[in-house]
């Protein structure tokens, strides 16, 4: 074995210019495919962390039908007081479920006495919501910040967009107007307790009063809300869990239509961001299927010109008593040889981009949000580089290095 | 016993709707230890008989012995372990591998065909090296060597596996004579050493007269078979 690897890799160094050049191609594909990928799937986690930790949560349930109506945050598609002790009840039990808030979001005109616009808000209980989106406090850049009081009774968090259109401040008084589910109209007037930035995404402008509030507003009696958002333990196993609660809740069926009553829905099935997401998982699938062609083209022709340079060289080491099986595993040897250098040098400059990316700390500017790019080291990414570049390779090769051992020595040797 | 025995081998190629006869009907006894050569012009069939013998290819009709084994009858495989173990060859180019040095060229079929363990390959190889004259020559590849010292490891890897025989097509034909003399003495003596039979192409008139037994054909037959008296010195 050792005298098959040497001479692969002597026969490597021979044409020392056409190895460098196709190794160079496969370096920089594998390279290519680390830092794409690490930065795509920086970017996703970042993106995603941000919208599950500032507004979605993991996921969320809401009463069958309301996801469909969003865009209108409908009132009369509520989860009733009997339903969402059922829900409770689940979710206190389940141990995967670390925190979940209740909400009511509904569409308002809010006026600062001179204008008038119409804002979406989510109404919460500021101690559950801060426990589900973590990250809602860090986005409030003007005013109260504690997660168990950033908007207490009486109080509004709004958001960037509408305070600058409407020129209202820290301390000013709003009022909103709403519709409830009645058509009955109700205005309350709200002293403004934050400004929050923008996210991605149309709950990325929402504001935010308390539960209580939007109750009065709306003059609902009951303990009925619009949707309960929920944080995990592991984010990792969010389909499984999604899964297991569609399950559980199924059962629960409307008293009118018999048909189940509640409806579960991921981050994803909730953000405009997940096609973003998805068509970056795409493009990543798309620099692997490059890097792939790169290693069968560029491997397949050099261990091709391999082979026909040294058809002599083949029928003399053929005719002096060299088995076929050894003649394929010295060519097999010399493309696998080729990938798996490449690769691993591939592999060693992607992940020295990656820690020089990292040390330098790249910020940019993705819609209204601003993103740190702090990509980690793709290890599946960097084990499937390796993988495919050896399993290409010795594809590529496997058919050269046949051509080779199937020779015959005789006609080999006229060659010479 | 002969070690080589041909009967009424016959071969033709066929070159598009064309059968181009090489051999017509060859029958020929060879004992062990003998330096025989085959003479005749260009395309009288010395190449392909020594392909037969060699069992680098396969007659059309007749059969085939070296060695007592009928080699009409190996596969591919099995042709290839027989050549390993029994036959060794010079060629007229020299062949040496360009990316191994003398010596590993030397011990190439000591590893890759033969599987002998290292501490029993070393010796041999060495004492090889030594009686081509080219043991301190060992660490240079083919590409620095001349013409008559690439025939020289050669002729070194050709014996290293002790064969019975060893095949030799137009082995000085690219040497100056002076060189050529030079291999053909030491292939002599290497003869004479290890008691193996080599059999040439040539159609050098240096290695027919040096030759035990001169075989001449012509137009695939063989027409004359001529023995010579040799008592020669080895250099």
């Amino acid at each position: 074995m050792i005298s098959i690897l040497k001479i692969a890799w002597r026969n490597l160094r021979r044409y020392t210019r056409r190895t460098l050049l196709t190794s160079s191609l496969i370096t920089i594909g594998v390279a290519l495919v680390i830092i794409f990928s690490a930065i795509g799937n920086s970017f996703k986690s970042e993106v995603i962390g941000i919208l599950t930790n500032s507004n979605l949560g993991d996921l969320q349930i809401h009463k069958h039908g309301y996801v469909g109506s969003i865009d209108n945050l409908p009132l009369d598609l509520t989860i009733s007081e009997p339903n969402l002790h059922k829900v409770r009840s689940l979710l206190n039990n389940h141990p995967e479920v670390k925190a979940y808030s209740e909400r009511i979001r509904f569409t308002a005109m809010v006026s600062n006495f001179s204008q008038t616009t119409n804002m979406r808000l989510t109404a919460i209980y500021p101690e559950k919501e801060s426990q589900v989106c973590t990250d809602l406090v860090e986005r409030i850049k003007e005013g109260e910040t504690n997660p168990e009081i950033f908007v207490a009774p009486g109080s509004i968090v709004i958001p960037l967009n509408i305070s600058k259109g409407m020129n209202v401040k820290l301390g000013d008084e709003i009022v909103l107007v709403a519709t409830n589910s009645e058509g009955s109209v109700n205005g309350m007037t709200f002293k403004v307790a934050g400004i929050s930035e923008n996210i991605l995404g149309p709950q990325g402008k929402d504001g935010y009063i308390h539960l209580e509030d939007a109750r009065a507003l709306l003059r609902i009696e009951s303990a009925e809300i619009t949707e309960i958002a929920i944080k995990l333990n592991h984010f990792d196993r969010l389909d499984q869990i999604t899964l297991e609660l569609k399950s559980q809740l199924e059962p629960i069926s409307g008293e009118k239509t018999g048909k189940p009553f509640f409806e579960v829905h991921t981050w994803e099935e909730l953000s405009p961001f997940a096609s973003i997401s998805k068509i970056v998982t795409l493009l990543i699938v798309v620099v692997r299927i490059v890097l792939v062609s790169i290693v069968l083209i560029s491997i397949l022709n050099v261990m091709m010109m391999s082979v026909y340079e040294r058809i002599g060289e083949i029928g003399t080491i053929a005719s002096i008593g060299t088995l076929p099986g050894k003649i394929l595993a010295l060519f097999l040897t010399e493309g696998l040889m080729l990938g798996i250098l490449s690769a691993l040098i591939g592999n060693v400059i992607g992940i020295g981009i990656i820690l020089i990316i990292n040390a330098v700390k790249i910020n940019f500017q993705f819609g209204m949000m601003t993103l740190s790019l702090a990509p980690a080291i793709p290890v599946a990414e960097t084990l499937f580089s390796v993988i495919t570049v050896v399993l290409i390779s010795a594809l590529a090769s496997l058919q050269p290095a046949l051509k080779a051992a199937r020779m015959e020595p005789v006609d080999a040797l006229r060659h010479v | 016993m002969s070690l080589i025995l041909l009967e009424n081998v016959k071969k033709t190629y066929i070159s598009g709707e064309i059968n181009v006869p090489a051999l017509r009907g060859i029958d020929l006894s060879i004992n062990p230890g003998k330096f025989i050569s085959f003479v005749g012009p260009s395309g009288s069939g010395k190449t392909t008989l020594l392909n037969l013998i060699g069992c680098l290819d396969k007659p059309s009709d007749g059969r085939v012995l070296v060695a007592g084994s009928d080699i009409t009858r190996l596969n591919r495989q099995t042709a290839a372990k027989f050549r390993g173990d029994n036959i060794g060859f010079i060629f007229q180019n020299f062949n040496l591998i360009p990316v191994l040095t003398v010596y590993e060229n030397v011990e190439y079929p000591l590893i890759m065909v033969q599987n002998v363990p290292a501490d029993k390959r070393k010796k041999r190889i060495l004492d090889l090296l030594e009686k081509v004259g080219m043991s301190d020559q060992k660490d240079k590849f083919p590409a620095q060597l001349s013409g008559g010292q690439k025939q020289r490891v050669a002729i070194a890897r050709a014996l290293v596996t002790e064969p019975k025989l060893v095949l030799a097509d137009e082995p000085t034909a690219n040497l100056d004579h002076h060189t050529a003399y030079k291999v053909i003495g030491l292939m002599h003596a290497m003869q004479a050493e290890f008691d193996t039979s080599f059999i040439f192409a040539t159609h050098d008139p240096k290695i027919v007269g040096e030759a035990e037994i001169v075989l001449t054909m012509e137009d695939g037959l063989i027409t004359k078979t001529q023995e010579n008296p040799i008592n020669r010195e080895v250099n």
